[in-house]
This record gives C-alpha cells, sequence and structure tokens, in this order.
C-alpha cells in the first residue's frame, strides 16, 4: 500500500511539474522568438517561475520516499 | 557581466553565507544532526540552483539561434532532491529528516528574498 501511494505522489507531482513547466518554457520560447533582445528579462521571469514551480513537486517526492520506507 | 549571472552569483553568496553559519553550529553547538541535515539540504539545493542556471540560460541561448533544446532538467533535480532524502532515510543517526527538506528550499527562499529584494530596490524603496 505505501508503493503505491509513493508512486501515486511521485507521479502527480512530476505531472504538475511537466505542465508548470511546459506552460512557462512554451510562452518563453514564443517570447523571445518574437523579441530575441528581450532574453535576459525572459530568462530572468523564466527562471523565477521554474523555481516556484518546482518547488512543491520536490517536497513531494521527499515526501514520497518517507512514505515509502515507512 | 549579464544581469543573469550577476543574480545567480548574488544568490550564490547568499547559500554560502548560509553553509558557513551551518558549518558554524555544526562545529560548536549540541545540535549536530540538525546542522549536518541543513547542510546535506542546502548543498542540494546549491547544485539544484546551479543546475536550473545552467539549463536555462542554455536554453535561452539556444532558442535565440534558433537551435532545439532537449529538456531543461526537471527530472535530474528532482533525482537529486530523491537522493538526499535517501540518504537521509539511510543514516537516521545523522541526518534528520525535515531539516533536510528546509535545506533543499533554501535555494527556491532565496530566489523568492532576492526577486522580491531587487523588486524593491529597483521601485526605490531602500531595504
Amino acid at each position: 500500500m505505501n508503493l503505491i501511494a509513493a508512486a501515486i505522489a511521485v507521479g502527480l507531482a512530476a505531472l504538475g511539474a511537466g505542465i508548470g513547466n511546459g506552460l512557462i518554457v512554451g510562452r518563453t520560447v514564443e517570447g523571445i522568438a518574437r523579441q530575441p533582445e528581450l532574453r535576459p528579462v525572459l530568462q530572468t521571469t523564466m527562471f523565477i517561475g521554474v523555481a516556484l514551480v518546482e518547488a512543491l513537486p520536490i517536497i513531494g517526492v521527499v515526501i514520497s520516499f518517507i512514505v515509502m520506507n515507512r | 557581466m549579464e544581469k543573469f549571472q550577476q543574480m545567480f552569483l548574488r544568490q550564490q553568496k547568499y547559500i554560502f553565507y548560509l553553509l558557513s553559519l551551518y558549518t558554524l553550529g555544526w562545529g560548536f553547538t549540541e545540535y549536530k544532526t540538525l546542522f549536518l541535515s541543513l547542510i546535506l539540504g542546502t548543498v542540494v539545493s546549491l547544485f539544484m540552483l546551479w543546475s536550473l542556471v545552467r539549463k536555462i540560460e542554455k536554453f535561452g541561448r539556444a532558442v535565440a539561434h534558433g537551435k532545439k533544446v532537449r529538456s531543461i532538467g526537471t527530472f535530474s533535480r528532482l533525482a537529486a532532491a530523491a537522493l538526499a532524502a535517501a540518504i537521509a532515510i539511510q543514516y537516521p543517526q545523522y541526518f534528520s529528516i525535515v531539516p533536510v527538506v528546509l535545506g533543499l528550499m533554501t535555494s527556491y527562499i532565496v530566489i523568492i528574498i532576492d526577486f522580491l529584494l531587487q523588486k524593491f530596490q529597483k521601485n526605490g524603496y531602500h531595504v
């Protein structure tokens, strides 16, 4: 049962990270392709966005490890 | 130097300050498990920050030149976090899991605080 719980936790965490990162990266590519001179600004915005999106999946992965080893 | 690289250097500096404080705490206080766990989490977090900056820099350069990018390294960062958790679970006599998670979140907290500080300074507030 713990294994299933851990698998669901990791899977949903990865799904969330994937969707969030996909949205951010897609918009950044669009922006840079349209205005290459705005690359530093868009990169910084993307950096902060990716960091915010990835924080929760990382906690999810750690929690799944804790659950798996219980 | 580019603004993006400057931001990374600033954040790296803050994390090194924190790491030095944790090392002092590990060396001179009784809470050895707590500080060792914080050090483990923060070192992995520093690796994640470095990986994020490197991948985004590569990504931006590739997009600007019309090339393709394979990934931005999300799964390697998740694997690094899993490694830190696995080490903490494997050696409970040295590490505790909650400070490891706090350490792992350090770089993200540093990024957000640094972003807010820069925003306030740009708008004319001096913190």
